[in-house]
This record gives structure tokens, sequence and C-alpha cells, in this order.
């Protein structure tokens, strides 16, 4: 089932209607959380997944109770290691064909949202350690992990957030037109993904495909054909992606509002960013903002505690490691490590920019520079082709993903021969 | 709380470079030049050394979140020092 999909949103409709009339915050709670099991229910292929579920979410609540009463790092590097690994196996990466026997990849196991429910897990525990979950209990942690509304692709919502209102699960909206507004923005993301990013998908898949056909025939296009292929591709399918994530984001916080729970917003008018570390404040910004804290900050602030002079410059580091751990949590195959690196690289780039424009120009002069309306709009425009290239790596495995590029090449050296 | 914020205030400048910043409760990380995602992570190491206290991951964060202001911060440091 799809968050778009009818029965989704006719069940969404009549829970929506049927919730205020649950009279405790008890029974809205069970009420949620059968909805989360019918929901998880409908993407759960066989038993083997239902066991590998079940073991991936206890470790987690019983390692979140073990370091809250022994905060010991090491036990903590040693279960985030842990729980990698396994998830790593779970998801076949690609690279293990190589490292591990046939047999181990050979399992049945598919878990729906894994990739959502590490990251949430990891922040759990880290949290728990630190002493920042003040009344966990296992009733919370699994409507938690299972949340119907989160368990797909997000937002990465922190559990203390989510406790807030799962406690009440009290309608969000504050009067008849706020509830108008939430029916209306779930019913805008039914529009944005089987209206508007499905003709984009349709057009990104015409153009693809001849691309494909191209290069399979080794047939060289004209110059302006290639262009107009290439540009097609590079621009269709980051709009593709845009309306149709943030359409399903539409969907969930809007949906989620409906029956009580506050989700994050995930999207910030992205294409308007002025850098790449402002682009991932403003895309998917409950991942951007976990790779600030539970990647970037700890790599970083480790350096700033042992060598605070050397500090900055290692900064550029981080950012490349924790955008390109990043990348490859995406996805299973070696395309994901080039988006990652290449997010990484425009980070890191970034920043470098910005200490060289304060050693130039001191920081009121950078102020002064980052207000002037023309590097306003050519920082949006770089960034925003910058996010384009990278995206060149997301729909397909790295082969096929580098047809686009061959073709345009052959093309242009065709040209430049004349 | 004076003495405290006196000594978050050196704090402060040391970090930022700046011996001119005078710290208020209102302030926030928009009234003080440089103070983005790297000084932040900066100036809790300081401010953890200068106190010989540790920030939680999700307090660190919090502290960037919309209306959170020096006083926050005065308020999450003293929370930590040992009660006199």
């Amino acid at each position: 089932m799809t968050v778009a999909s009818l029965q989704f949103v006719a069940a969404l409709l009549l829970a929506s209607v049927l919730f205020p009339l649950l009279p405790t915050p008890r029974a809205r709670q069970g009420a949620l959380f059968l909805g989360n099991c019918v929901f998880l229910g409908s993407l759960v292929p066989n038993a083997a997944t239902w066991a590998a579920l079940a073991a991936f979410l206890a470790s987690g609540y019983a390692a979140a109770r073990i370091l809250e009463r022994r905060p010991v790092r090491a036990l903590l590097a040693a279960y985030v290691a842990g729980i990698v690994a396994v998830f790593v196996l779970l998801k076949r990466y690609a690279f293990l064909e190589q490292v591990v026997p046939p047999a181990m990849l050979d399992h049945p196991i598919t878990i729906v949202g894994l990739s959502y429910m590490l990251f949430r897990q990891i922040h759990y525990v880290v949290d728990s350690m630190q002493g920042q979950i003040p009344t966990p209990s296992l009733w919370g942690y699994l409507n938690y992990q299972m949340n119907l509304f989160g368990l797909l692709a997000g937002p990465i919502q922190r559990y203390q957030e989510f406790q807030a209102s799962w406690d009440k699960l009290v309608t969000v909206a504050t009067d008849q037109h706020d509830l108008l507004k939430r029916y209306l923005r779930v019913f805008w993301g039914v529009v944005k993904i089987v209206g508007i990013a499905a003709a984009f998908s349709f057009a990104y898949q015409k153009l693809f495909a001849r691309l494909e056909s191209l290069h399979a025939a080794s047939d060289t296009p004209g110059l302006l054909t290639a262009l107009v292929l290439f540009l097609g591709v590079f621009y269709l399918y980051p709009l593709y992606m845009y309306f149709n994530f943030s359409g399903y984001c539409d969907i969930v916080i809007g949906g989620a509002a409906l029956v009580g729970l506050r989700l994050p917003e995930n999207f910030d008018r992205p294409y308007l960013s002025r850098s790449v570390i402002d682009f991932w404040t403003r895309w998917h910004r409950t991942l951007g903002f976990w790779i600030r804290d539970y990647l970037f900050m700890p790599m970083y602030k480790a350096v700033a505690e042992r060598n605070p002079r050397v500090a900055p410059s290692v900064a550029f580091g981080c950012y490349f490691v924790a955008f390109a751990l990043a990348g490859i949590w995406h996805g299973t195959t070696s395309n994901f490590l080039v988006f990652g690196a290449i997010n990484g690289l425009g980070a890191s780039a970034a920043k470098l920019g910005e200490q060289y424009l304060i050693r130039k120009r001191g920081r009121a002069g950078l102020r002064q520079y980052l207000q002037s309306g023309r590097i306003r709009l050519v920082s949006i425009w770089a960034t925003a082709n910058f996010f384009c290239v990278s995206m060149l790596f997301f729909p397909h495995e790295l082969e096929r993903c580098l047809i686009p590029l061959r073709v345009l090449y052959a093309a242009l050296e065709a040209a430049i021969r004349g | 709380m004076d003495e405290l914020r006196t000594q978050v205030q050196e704090v402060f400048r040391e970090v930022f470079a700046d011996p001119e910043i005078r710290l208020h409760d209102q302030m926030t990380a928009d009234d003080i030049d440089g103070w983005d995602s790297l000084m932040h992570i900066n100036l809790i190491v300081a401010l953890e050394k200068h106190f010989g206290i540790r920030m939680a991951t999700a307090e660190i964060a919090r502290l960037k979140e919309d209306g959170q202001n020096i006083g926050t911060l005065l308020q999450l440091v003293a929370g930590k020092l040992p009660r006199a």
C-alpha cells in the first residue's frame, strides 16, 4: 500500500472522522497502533521478515535501557557497529557479494522502511544513553518506530517530539479553517504524486529510454539533440523527486495531524538554497539534521576536543565523510556512494569558499557579499544545478547513470571533429 | 547567574575572537557574527572544557532551534553545574 493510494487516503479520511470520537488518549493510541500494524502488515511479505523486524526493534529498546543504566561509550560504539552490520546484510548491499558467502545474502527478509528505522534507532539509543529520553516505554517506542506516517520515507522524527503528541493524540487543528487546510494538504500531496510527479517521471523515462537506445546502438546523435535529451533527464528527474517526495510528505504530515500526531516539516523551498549545506537544511530536512547531529557533530567534536586549532581545517573532511555515508544510506549500489561523495564535495567546497571570503573580506564583508542580489541569484542557480548533477547518479546503477553523460560526450566529440 | 553570565561571556569572546561581545538573555545566534554550525560546536566544546560539564547531542541540537537564546544556554549550563 502506498500513501497516495485510494485505500490509504480513504482509511485516513475515515480515521480523521472516527478519532475524535474515541474518549481517551489510550483508546486513540490503541486505534493508531492497530492502524500501524495493518499498514506494516501490508508491507511484510513473510514470517522471517516479521521475526527479523521484531529482533531489530527489540535490540534497539534493550540497548537503550542498558546504556541508560551503564552509559559506556564503547558499548554504544559496539551496538551501533553491530546494528549497522545487520542493516547492511539485511539490505544486501552490493559490495557484500565480494566479502561474504552468497548463502548469507540469500535470505527472504525484506523490511520496508528499514533505513529510516535504523536512523531513528541510533538517535533513540544515543539520546537514551545521554539521559535525553525522560519517560521511556516499550509501547511508545514501538509505535514511534512503526508509526505508519513515517514508516516508508520519513520524516525522521526525534522521539521526544513524537512522544509530546503521542501522549495526548488530540487534533492538531486549531479551528475548522485549520482542519480544512490539513485535508487540503493531503489532497495536494496526492495531486503532486499522481499528477505532477507522474508526468515528470513519464517524460524522464521516455528521454532516458531514447538515450539508452542511442547508447546501445552506438549511434551518436547531433549535438543539439544530445543536449536536449541530456538537459531533459538532468532537470526532469530532480523535479520528479521533488514533487514525489514533497507530495508524500504533504500526505503524511497533513494526515498525521488529522489523528493528532505532529510530524516535522521536511521541505523548505530547497531549490532556492544558496549552498549545498543550506540545501540539506531545506531538502529532506530531517535527514540533513540527523546527519548534522549524529554523523558530523560527533566526528568534528571529537577532533575539536582534542585539538581545537586543527579542528576547522578538519571540518571539510568531516563534511565529506558525513555526506558520503548518508549517500550510501540511500541505497545499496555504488551509484549512491557517488551521489553522497558529490554532495560531500559540495558541502566541503561551500565551507572552504566561506572561509576564503572571511579571510579576504572579514565577517562584515562576507555578510555584505551575501546580501548582493546578483550573488544570491548566481548561488541559487549554482546550488540547484549542482544538486541536479548529483541526482544524475541517483535513479539507476552506476553504469546506467553514466549513459546520459556518455551520449553527450560522444556528440560533443563528433561535433568538435566536424 | 551574573557570575555565570560573565564566565560564559569570556568563553564567547575567546571562541569568536571578539572582546566586544556582551551577552544578554534575548540574544540569539543571529546576533553574533559567525555563529554558524561549526562555531556552535567550537563554542560547546569550549564551554564544556571551561565548566567541566558534558552536553548531550539532543541538547546541543536544541540550542540551534528557533526560539532558543542566550538565556536558554545559560539555564542549560547552570543546570549542569554542581549546586553550591
